[in-house]
């Protein structure tokens, strides 16, 4: 098995456990601690996704199919479904302490599993990892519905901890029926 | 149990009965009467430049291919094989010389046209490939770029049927030197909701804001309304609401684009972009129009336009209780691109699936679809009667016009609507 420069049974570990604290403060709604573990210059982004004609030229080949086709551009020729910085993240937070967010009033109720945890990348500042989850969402009154997804981020180092400087959210949901992709993934 | 349309919106349109929110014998009857009859919105040119370029796009529920055909026209086709009706094209976009079904390979050009059936060869009588094109739109027009169909053969000319909606939608799209273009893929989302309460939304019904919306949009933002805000019927069905700012208005207040967050955000560069292009907006819009601080806007019978956070969006019905919504972010065409990419931003991520704001709002459609299935309240429409006879001519804005708690928007709405179901409705 090919192993990436850096990375130790020890880091493998800690951001695995990094990932499970960051998934227990999100479904108990601690927003507020849970922003504490991204950097002030995170990019977060989930790009639209969409079903584009496949190039014959590539019939045969893994490019032909590849989820990279799917997503739109992050440059201006195409339109994410978000694409935030910390202050919206912020506002996010703010707003779900607020009675008065309809939408999350009851609020739902989450439960995220966190696997498939690989560092493709570790240099001493900075760490790239994929990982997927599954996000069970609930309401009062409501369907219950399964989210799924692979998220690629950009984890910086930071004395003995780590935070998210960058997350890339691929949502595998094709017709988008789920209530709200505004949540935290 | 039977009903008739006119006992479910009565003559001054302010009591609207659940049903004509939930019934789908109601949501039949609008298929053909409205949807069937009326200009619908397909796409926008800078989404199909080059020959071969096409999106999907819906009428009502029926899928349509949109397409740049080799004489550079537009060409809108039923997605629907002519032989056995599975849609020819499978994806949401892309430039191709044609499309083949997948069940028999019959083949056709983007146009519609039928190129070629494989079996022909194998059989004495080959079938007249010239009357088995897929079903075309027979009316396709444009405005500003803005492409639409009709599925009424004989409906009025595009920009008739705007009438003074296009003094309204003028005064976004002419002030932009070379107009608008849409960014990428639209974000399309399923709610469980009727068709008519996202359209009504962005038609007029500024009120809900800063209730509904409250934990996000703060009171200065609605303290602006109350001064200076205009609701406008242009025609019956159509809406406009704006703020008419003072003429001694400072800049950053007026101008379109500083009120979104990520143009705020967006630096020097992009203020300057913004200031530039109010600089000029008097002479190309007037000067009525330059003061113009639009909210939402609504063409009849399900287009929406949000003017902060620019975004074109069409209620796509699914049956009575659910929607395909479908959203574009619009930005300046003639806008450098790292502007460009900044710009789009106003409507991502306040609107759209993830939106901040959005999520209120679809909340609020769902909850409304619940209360109008309601069996044992028939007897106690929804009230529309807020603001009742106080709209009212203006000397230099077109259509009628009052304060944006008037819900004359709506009335006039549902006055069209019951007349288009009236039309269609068997005697």
């Amino acid at each position: 098995m090919p192993r990436v420069a850096g990375v130790t049974p020890e880091l493998q570990h800690r951001v695995e456990q990094f990932y499970y604290r960051e998934a227990r403060l999100l479904d108990g709604r601690r927003y507020q601690t849970w922003l504490g573990l991204c950097t002030e210059d995170i990019r977060y982004v989930m790009p639209g996704r969409t079903n584009p004609l496949v190039d014959n030229a590539e019939r045969g080949r893994e490019e032909m199919i590849s989820v990279e086709r799917e997503l739109e551009d992050s440059d201006s020729a195409g339109l994410p479904i978000r694409d935030e910085s910390y202050p919206y993240l912020a506002m996010r937070v703010q707003r779900a302490y607020a009675p008065n967010s309809w939408a999350d009033n009851p609020p739902a109720r989450t439960r995220r599993i966190i696997g498939n945890v690989e560092i493709r990348s570790a240099s001493d500042d900075a760490l790239e990892v994929v990982s997927n989850f599954h996000l069970f969402f609930s309401r009062p009154g409501s369907s219950n519905f399964l989210y799924a997804g692979q998220r690629r981020d950009v984890l910086r180092r930071v004395e003995d901890d780590l935070r998210i400087a960058a997350r890339v959210i691929v949502m595998d949901v094709a017709d988008i029926q789920v209530p709200t992709l505004g949540l935290f993934f | 149990m039977p009903f008739r349309v006119r006992d479910l919106v009565n003559d001054e349109a302010t009591l609207i009965s659940r049903r004509a929110w939930s019934d789908p014998a109601v949501y039949e009857l609008e298929k053909r009467g409205i949807f069937g009859r009326a200009w619908l919105f397909l796409a926008h040119e800078s989404q199909i430049r080059n020959p071969g370029d096409y999106v999907q796009a819906y009428m009502c529920e029926t899928p349509i291919i949109v397409a740049r055909g080799a004489d550079l026209g537009i060409h809108a086709s039923v997605n629907s094989c002519t032989h056995r009706g599975l849609p020819v094209c499978r994806t949401d976009h892309g430039n191709t010389n044609g499309f083949v079904c997948p069940y028999h390979a019959w083949s056709y050009d983007v146009t519609g046209r039928l190129r070629g059936i494989p079996q022909e060869r194998q059989v004495k009588k080959r079938p007249d490939k010239r009357k088995l094109g897929l079903k075309k739109v027979p009316r396709v027009e444009t405005w500003n770029g803005m492409i639409f169909g009709s599925f009424a053969e004989g409906i009025e000319p595009l920009e008739d049927y705007l009438g003074d909606m296009r003094f309204y939608l003028g005064a976004f799209f002419d002030r932009f030197p070379e107009g608008v273009e849409f960014v990428g893929a639209p974000q399309r989302w399923v709610i469980d909701a009727n068709w008519k309460l996202p359209m009504e939304n962005q038609l007029g019904d500024v009120n809900h804001g800063p209730f509904l919306h409250a934990s996000i949009v703060p009171p200065e933002a609605n303290q602006e309304i109350v001064d200076h805000g205009f609701s406008v019927v242009p025609g019956a069905g159509h809406g406009a609401t704006f703020r008419l700012m003072p003429e001694d208005t400072p800049i950053e207040q007026v101008a379109w684009g500083f009120e979104a967050m990520p143009s705020l955000l967006g630096g020097p560069e992009v203020h300057e972009y913004l200031r530039e292009i109010h600089a000029r907006a008097a002479e190309r819009v007037g000067p009525l129009r330059s003061r113009i601080k639009g909210l939402t806007f609504g063409v009849y019978p399900n287009l929406s336009f949000l003017w902060s956070n620019t975004a074109f969006k069409v209620s796509h019905p699914r049956g009575p209780g659910k929607v395909e919504y479908w959203s574009w972010s619009v930005v300046p065409a003639d806008a450098p691109e790292s502007i460009k990419k900044v710009l789009r931003g106003n409507h991502t991520s306040f609107f759209g699936p993830g939106g901040i704001l959005e999520q209120e709002d679809s909340e609020a459609w769902m909850q409304q679809f619940r209360g109008a299935n309601i069996d044992f309240a028939d007897d106690r429409p929804f009230f529309y009667g807020l603001g009742e006879g106080e709209e009212g001519p203006h000397p230099d804005m077109p259509g009628l016009v009052s304060s944006t708690a008037n819900e004359f928007y709506a009335r006039q709405f549902f006055q069209r609507w019951r007349a288009a179901l009236e039309a269609v409705e068997e005697a």
